[in-house]
């Protein structure tokens, strides 16, 4: 007998505490029922960009003294330049799906150059393009072979001009 | 004596965030003995560092490492290579270096909870975590330019510079951040549901983590009072309102409370910073080549990150050695596992924030 008036005791304590958090409960369901998304909705709605924000890097050929900086200090190896063996030419070759926008090559450009630029634009996905690997794995080659090359070319050019100037001078 | 079950957790499964393989031998619904296996993701990366890339490239390269401490990484090595080449940064650029570790700690920490919140069933705290956690990673984009790989750190200084334009919108988003910390907060403390998983559950006494040298927010939660921030002056916490937080009670509660106030503390810390940041240049001139050993330690999300580096007066370094903090606490998930519950395996090992990635590296 006498634990029944404990026991509604108890129950209408419960209820007392409980019943702010119940109605705070409700009230953030409620308001979590009628409030937008978190999310964005997205092919119809782009997420808001920063300029700050990094990207592709845009090269400016004009600009460009061959220095070659950015090609040595590039973390992937994301630029690369091939060589003309006849005349000694550099061609800018660069990978938008290997580049981590690290932006370390526009840094490296020295400042009477600065030839090398970060935008906010990002490359689409290469899908099923499957071009994409086979095109720099042989630019890849061709950078280190063509330099090579151009340097024998010019070694031997040197020999040969050399040799030249030596008979002419005996 | 009574018949033991093996229950195999992971690689993969869906409580966990990473592959980690436990075998548990379950005497009911006891587990009585656990053992890991953590080489899932090994990727090769030390000795890629001392390989394949320039001293200069490999702060890249260890930023790769883990995706949630991509910065104390990167932040570590560098920390390393200006010891042994004796490379003095500037002010201005350490502040810089502090400002992203303590956003990057954030992060983590918001993860960490929002997982441990999932894996005792509670999906709604989930996404609300993780969609606070949102504003953080929007106020690291607006400083490094990049929400997951930041590449702000190099060796010398700082990749890039913060505009007033910047601060404002950092501190745009660290005050609606600040109110909804206090949500998670109020609700880790008095929600019922989650007190009952996370109350007493997976213990880990002082004795214990002493033992097992628990260590960051594990190891504070049991009352160890160590932080990396706190016994050495790598970036200069002593200046913008470090304050060391430790728990007493061991258990998930405890591991969940430490990681919010330190969240607290890492908010003042950046307020601190946007205050005060000094003038003057980001970054220094860096000449030479490393020669001679080092080791840094910083003070990651997860506790201590410990590096070694070697250089031979060559480009290529010749031994790059990562210690990450998951690593070191696995003995004492493994001791806590043994005696709880196989119900509560998922919440527990949540609550120890692994790094698979970090380990395996």
């Amino acid at each position: 007998m006498r634990m029944r008036p404990l026991f509604w005791r108890h129950l209408t304590l419960a209820c007392h505490v409980r019943r702010s958090k119940m109605i705070s409960a409700i009230l953030n369901t409620l308001t979590n029922l009628f409030s937008k998304p978190a999310t964005r909705n997205y092919p119809f709605e782009k997420e808001p960009k920063d300029d700050n924000y990094r990207g592709l890097i845009v090269f400016d050929e004009p600009k460009c003294i061959w220095c070659l900086q950015c090609e040595k200090v590039c973390p992937p190896g994301a630029i690369l330049f091939t060589q003309n063996i006849e005349n000694g030419a550099y061609t800018y070759n660069y990978n938008p799906y290997l580049c981590i926008y690290c932006a370390e090559c526009v840094r490296a450009c020295p400042d009477k150059a600065s030839a090398l630029s970060q935008c906010d634009g990002l490359i689409p996905p290469a899908g099923k393009n499957q071009n994409v690997n086979d095109y720099w794995f042989k630019i890849e080659e061709e950078a280190i072979a063509s330099k090579e090359e151009y340097k024998k070319m010019k070694a031997l050019k040197k020999s040969q001009g050399g040799d030249d100037a030596k008979t002419e001078t005996a | 004596m009574s018949k033991t079950i093996n229950i195999p957790l992971g690689s993969q499964h869906i409580a966990l965030l990473e592959p980690v393989h436990f075998t548990f031998e379950c005497e009911n619904e006891h587990i009585i003995a656990a053992s890991a296996d953590v080489g899932y993701v090994h990727r090769g990366v030390e000795l890629a560092c001392a390989s394949k890339f320039r001293f200069k490239q490999v702060g890249f390269v260890v930023s790769r490492v883990c995706g949630l401490c991509a910065i104390i990484h990167a932040t570590c090595y560098t920390l390393a290579v200006e010891k042994l080449m004796g490379i003095e940064t500037t002010k201005r650029a350490q502040w810089l270096r502090l400002l992203a570790n303590e956003l990057d700690r954030i992060h983590s920490h918001l993860l960490c909870l929002a997982h441990t919140a999932e894996n005792a069933g509670f999906e709604a705290l989930f996404m609300q975590t993780m969609k606070d956690r949102e504003l953080v990673m929007e106020a690291q984009e607006a400083l490094c330019g990049n929400r997951v790989q930041f590449d702000f750190v190099t060796i010398g200084g700082v990749a890039r510079d913060v505009d007033s334009r910047m601060i404002a919108i950092l501190r745009e988003k660290l005050t609606k951040l600040e109110q909804k910390i206090e949500n998670i907060k109020s609700m880790f403390l008095t929600n019922q549901s989650l007190s009952l998983k996370y109350k007493g559950i997976g213990k880990l006494d002082f004795n214990k983590a002493e033992e097992f040298c628990a260590i960051g927010p594990i190891g504070r939660a049991s009352g160890i009072k160590h932080d990396v921030r706190a016994v050495s002056d790598y970036l200069p916490y002593s200046d913008v309102g470090y304050r060391l937080i430790t728990e007493t009670d061991g258990d998930i509660h405890a591991r969940n409370m430490v990681r919010l106030r330190e969240l607290d503390n890492s908010l003042l810390m950046i307020r601190n910073v946007l205050d005060g940041l000094p003038e003057g240049d980001i970054a220094v001139k860096v000449s030479g080549m490393p020669e001679g050993e080092a080791y840094m330690r910083v003070e990651a999300p997860r506790g201590e990150c410990f590096y070694y580096v070697k250089g031979v007066k060559s480009q290529t370094l010749d031994r790059v050695k990562i210690k990450t903090p998951t690593f070191a606490c696995i003995p004492a998930m493994i001791d806590v596992f043994v005696g709880s519950d196989y119900a509560d395996a998922p919440a527990i090992l949540a609550s120890f924030d692994p790094c698979m990635s970090c380990t395996a590296k």
